[in-house]
């Protein structure tokens, strides 16, 4: 909790629905020392992490032959030589930071592989998904262990207000599957995170969540969580194993809102709240402008150091998503099992590829020491499914993209990791902002090794 | 686990359901398969008959309506309860009831998360997480800013006129008597003592009595016992293993259950009186709630949520195929399958199976064009709602042929008789479908003149024996609703080609809505799944096979009195499976 404490002044140029902030406030640069890459006390500055999800995979280079896996997503050539797809084209004004990872493994497997339950909790956690499946109701599942961003956050997450931030665009969720589906963001099997889809509430999370130091309010409230937490603790004696889990969960909870209660604002002045609700025009998601609004506020949330990890769901795992700009009426997961639309699929993958590049930019624009925001960032994207129409999890898309604050491999590069354990790229990402950790994942999905070729 | 030796037989044909693996079904002609296929109905029933289906032997202790504590032949073993998040409906209600609606308008409480289709599982299941904490806390704090605004109620609650900020007795006084209604039972000293320190911190750091009032508000709010249900029970003297809800622990689940919010304050008075000892106190307390218009809402709820009408909120639709659909005709579509459950429930009381086969429906200015059908009486449609029977020829009939469920169950421009057998399988028979497996390809040939329809395109798909395991178990039934389209309209033709709409379920032969339904209707499975489903939402588990013989004997009880929803509520609540718990692990 300390760095957020400080007197720090930071310099803010952004940009939230088009409208542009301009905060007058005295250059970061004071506050670093000679070279620019870390404060004046010694103390490096800081790294993130973020997630960056989309759902149901890419499109393939043959439909039609049900043996040809090969995805048009995949670039060619290896090394930082290699030419981007036109998929990815989108990333070419930012290729210097972006690595492409081909041919990863996902390990983390419940024995009963199950299209899209297996990829994005495999993926996104090294743990298989555990099967939610009682006799004579609907089968779900939940992520095994927790999600990166969430191993992540409890390494680093006690030096910002916000542990971390989970956001979403699109709005056509699966729910109905469990958690697994539903949410990105776990801290562990049973505490999934619910992510925020409306830029206003997003907003009033980053920037509003502050309590003046003189609000009198204050000692109240955490006289009042200090209650709450008695009653909490007296409660898991009374109640089984599980329970007393829960109940363990829920006085973290309440440990962590005491310290936002009481944590001093930084002087980092927040912009306007964004007009964008991302509420649907005649049927119609505004994912562009939702997309921007948001990656806006995280670029802010970061410049300002109220978080340092995210995540970020565009679209959802089987999600339904309308790409109603790209002239299609269908949703994303029945075209992705079509083979007749793969050509729709494609298209929404470079739509899809231009949001993330958005984030990239927006960060690579917003200075930060002698660098910029991602020369401090390591943001890791996959979906859940390399293709719908195959529906398997080897080879799903991959990029890290950032320096990770020099951990990083730059020039990126595409590597075709040739079926190693996707957990290791989990790894390779926490290690940029935990260098200490040594291992992520478990069963059958652990890793202990990071991917060596996108490590500087 | 498996006491019962009646239930064996019957759990064995519901495993073979919830196979995992590619084979669902070795093949849905094979009679093994559609034995199991049916669930229950071709098992040995209750008492070792061989009964097919609904008729239910009479010779059932529960069904005398005394004071039976279930029927002593089937044996119990429940399931371990586990703390129960309220739901969001149930917090916001909770606050209303406790301080007025002025202040339940003001609560944000987190969603719900669903697992196995309930948001109940979830709420038992899950656990909080910071944005939740949060949420909580903004809540309570804004109820509480507004409900001690409310001096009328708060003077009712504080029973005394306080002194001066220093009024510890008064401060104790409505600790004691809004916080047993917050929580749902009485506070323990130690816990008085707690909160009235709160209060008297807030209210001599700020000079203000009633400052003090409103952080204990704020802080009952937050707690886990307003949060949760908490079920411990006292154990069964009979049987050390099972637990026995508490007086109010009970009050607090018939309440949620039944209302969809906290229990009254009667009701908690009884229930700390002994009246939900015995099972003739819960009927009794059971039919006081439903008489109240909350219990019509708590369906409401209920129904939506497990008929997935929520859904429709948000529902899109590709306007270049269906340019008819809106928020408005959605919003119609719910209010149609709404009011012909409570036509059936609450009007008319009569056999919940006709939710299956009803020849009539509610149509307005919306649905009425959409169905094709003749406004009755003067012949203008209008913004209201009128029954209005169903033609024949519609094949329409109960809620499988109703807009609601034909355009959820259905695809953004096309249908889906994999969606609408799926959900024929799980929420109206409570079979298991398991998850389409990985690593295969789900390519369905396209529309074309070898396979114009979506059957055929279908069809060629089922013919993958990989695929077809589980598929020849949903998609029949979809095939024979075929007619109604992705909004429910009406249709003979696709691309062209006739819709063959002539299928069968579970052996029996169909053809439309209203045939699906009168075969489905005759299934014991289906009045054992309504059983189950309420089941599952009223306590928040699936149910084990330590409990499903118990269920089933209820069922006897729902088919021997004719099927009556609400007399099935209160027998349900009457259960010793909704009034007991096992020991928490």
């Amino acid at each position: 909790m300390k760095r957020f404490t400080l007197n720090r002044r930071t310099m803010l140029r952004g940009f939230l629905g088009g409208g542009a902030i301009a905060l007058a406030l005295p250059p970061l640069e004071a506050m670093l020392n000679g070279n620019g890459d870390a404060y004046a006390d010694g103390e490096p500055l800081p790294r993130r992490f973020g997630t960056w999800f989309f759902g149901n995979g890419v499109a393939l280079e043959n439909p039609y032959d049900p043996n040809n896996h090969k995805l048009l997503w995949t670039p060619s050539g290896q090394g930082p030589d290699y030419t981007l797809s036109p998929q990815l084209m989108p990333l070419a004004d930012l290729k210097e930071y972006v690595s492409v990872i081909s041919n990863l493994e996902v390990r983390a497997k419940h024995p009963e592989v199950r299209g899209h339950h297996t990829g994005v909790s495999g993926f996104f956690s090294g743990f298989p998904y555990i099967k939610l499946d009682p006799m004579g109701a609907n089968y779900s599942s939940k992520f095994g262990g927790p999600s990166i961003d969430q191993v992540a956050a409890a390494l680093i997450g006690q030096e910002t207000f916000l542990p971390s931030i989970q956001l979403r665009i699109s709005k056509r969720i699966v729910t109905g599957e469990g958690p697994t589906l539903n949410y990105l963001s776990h801290k562990g099997p049973d505490q999934p995170l619910q992510p925020i889809h409306n830029p206003q509430e997003a907003f009033e999370k980053i920037f509003n969540g502050f309590v003046p130091q003189d609000d009198p309010t204050k000692p109240l409230r955490l006289n009042a969580l200090d209650a709450v937490a008695e009653d909490v603790k007296r409660l898991q004696m009374r109640v089984g194993h599980n329970d007393r889990q829960r109940l363990d969960a829920h006085l973290a909870s309440i440990e962590q809102i005491q310290k936002q209660i009481d944590a001093i604002a930084p002087e980092c002045m927040a912009p306007a709240m964004p007009g964008e609700t991302n509420t649907d025009q005649d049927g119609k998601e505004p994912l562009g402008s939702v997309n921007k609004v948001m990656a806006d506020l995280l670029v802010l949330a970061f410049q300002c150091d109220i978080t340092r990890v995210a995540s970020f769901q565009y679209t959802g795992s089987v999600g339904y998503t309308v790409f109603h700009t790209l002239g299609q009426s269908q949703g994303h997961h029945d075209l992705s099992h079509d083979a007749n639309a793969n050509a729709q699929v494609d298209a929404a993958t470079v739509e899809t590829v231009d949001a993330f590049a958005y984030l990239l930019r927006r960060l690579k624009e917003t200075p930060e020491g002698d660098g910029n925001l991602l020369d401090n960032s390591c943001l890791l994207l996959s979906s859940d499914v390399a293709s719908g129409l195959r529906h398997t999890d080897y080879n799903q898309p991959c990029i890290v993209a950032g320096r990770g604050g020099g951990a990083l491999t730059h020039p990126g590069i595409h590597h075709d990791a040739q079926s190693a354990n996707a957990s290791d790229v989990l790894l390779s990402c926490v290690k940029t902002v935990a260098p200490e950790i040594t291992q992520v994942g478990g069963g059958n999905g652990l890793s202990n090794t990071p991917l060596s070729a996108i490590m500087a | 686990m498996i006491r019962s030796s009646i239930s064996r037989p019957l759990l064995a044909a519901a495993l073979a359901i919830a196979c995992a693996g590619p084979g669902c079904y070795v093949g849905v002609d094979d009679p093994e398969a559609t034995a199991a296929s049916d669930g229950f109905t071709a098992g040995p029933t209750q008492g070792g008959s061989a009964g097919t289906n609904s008729g239910g032997s009479s010779d059932s202790d529960s069904d005398s309506g005394g004071d039976s504590d279930g029927d002593p032949g089937v044996e119990l073993d429940p399931a371990p309860a586990s703390l129960r998040l309220l739901l969001r409906r149930h917090y916001r209600n909770a606050v209303g009831d406790l301080l007025g609606e002025a202040a339940a308008a003001q609560v944000t409480p987190p969603g719900d998360t669903p697992i196995n289709g309930f948001d109940a599982v979830g709420a038992a299941q899950l656990a909080l997480s910071d944005s939740s904490i949060e949420a909580y806390e903004a809540s309570a704090r804004a109820a509480a800013a507004i409900g001690v605004a409310d001096t009328e109620r708060i003077a009712a609650y504080l029973g005394c006129t306080p002194t001066g900020p220093d009024d510890a007795a008064c401060h104790e006084s409505f600790i004691r008597d809004f916080g047993r209604l917050a929580w749902r039972r009485a506070l323990t000293t130690d816990e008085i003592s707690r909160y009235v320190e709160v209060a008297q911190a807030a209210a001599l750091d700020t000079g203000d009595f009633y400052v003090g009032v409103e952080n204990a508000i704020a802080t009952l709010l937050q707690s886990p016992h307003f949060l949760y249900m908490v079920d411990i029970g006292v154990p069964d003297p009979d049987d050390p293993s099972r637990r026995t809800l508490t007086g109010t622990e009970l009050a607090t689940r018939l309440s949620f259950f039944l209302n969809d919010t906290t229990p009254p304050a009667w009701l908690i008075d009884a229930a700390e009186d002994g009246m939900l000892d015995s099972a003739a106190g819960i009927r009794e307390a059971a039919a006081v709630l439903l008489e109240d218009p909350r219990a019509k809402d708590a369906l409401d709820n209920y129904f939506s949520e497990v008929l997935q009408l929520r859904k429709l909120d948000s529902l899109a639709k590709d306007p270049a195929v269906w340019p008819q659909w809106s928020p408005e005709l959605a919003q119609a579509m719910r209010q149609e399958t709404l009011l012909l459950l409570q036509d059936i429930i609450w009007q008319r009381d009569a056999d919940f199976r006709e939710i299956l086969d009803a020849p009539y429906t509610f149509a307005n200015q919306l649905t009425g064009p959409l169905y094709g059908l003749t406004p009755p009486g003067d012949g203008v449609w209008t913004e209201g709602f009128v029954k209005t029977p169903l033609p024949v020829e519609s094949k329409r009939g109960g809620l499988l042929g109703q807009g609601a469920l034909m355009s959820v169950l259905a695809h953004i421009s096309s249908t889906s008789p994999t969606l609408r057998g799926k959900f024929v399988r799980e929420t109206i028979l409570c079979e298991s479908i398991p998850a389409p497996p990985g690593d295969v390809a789900t390519v369905i040939p396209p529309a074309g003149e070898a396979a114009p329809t979506m059957r055929e395109r279908l069809e060629q798909h089922l013919s993958d024996p990989i695929c077809a395991g589980c598929h020849q178990a949903m998609d029949p039934i979809g095939f024979g609703l075929e007619n109604y389209d992705g909004i429910g309209m009406f249709r003979t033709e696709e691309n062209g080609a006739t819709i063959d709409t002539s299928s069968q379920v579970s052996g029996t032969p169909f053809d439309g809505a209203r045939e699906l339904g009168a075969a489905l209707r005759e299934q014991r499975a289906v009045s054992v799944c309504v059983i189950r489903n309420l089941f599952r939402h009223g306590v928040g588990h699936i149910e084990t096979s330590g409990e499903l013989p118990t269920l089933f004997a209820l069922e006897e009880t729902f088919a021997a009195r004719g099927y009556h929803l609400q007399d099935l509520l209160i027998e349900l609540v009457a259960n010793p499976a909704f009034r007991m718990v096992g020991t928490p692990e």
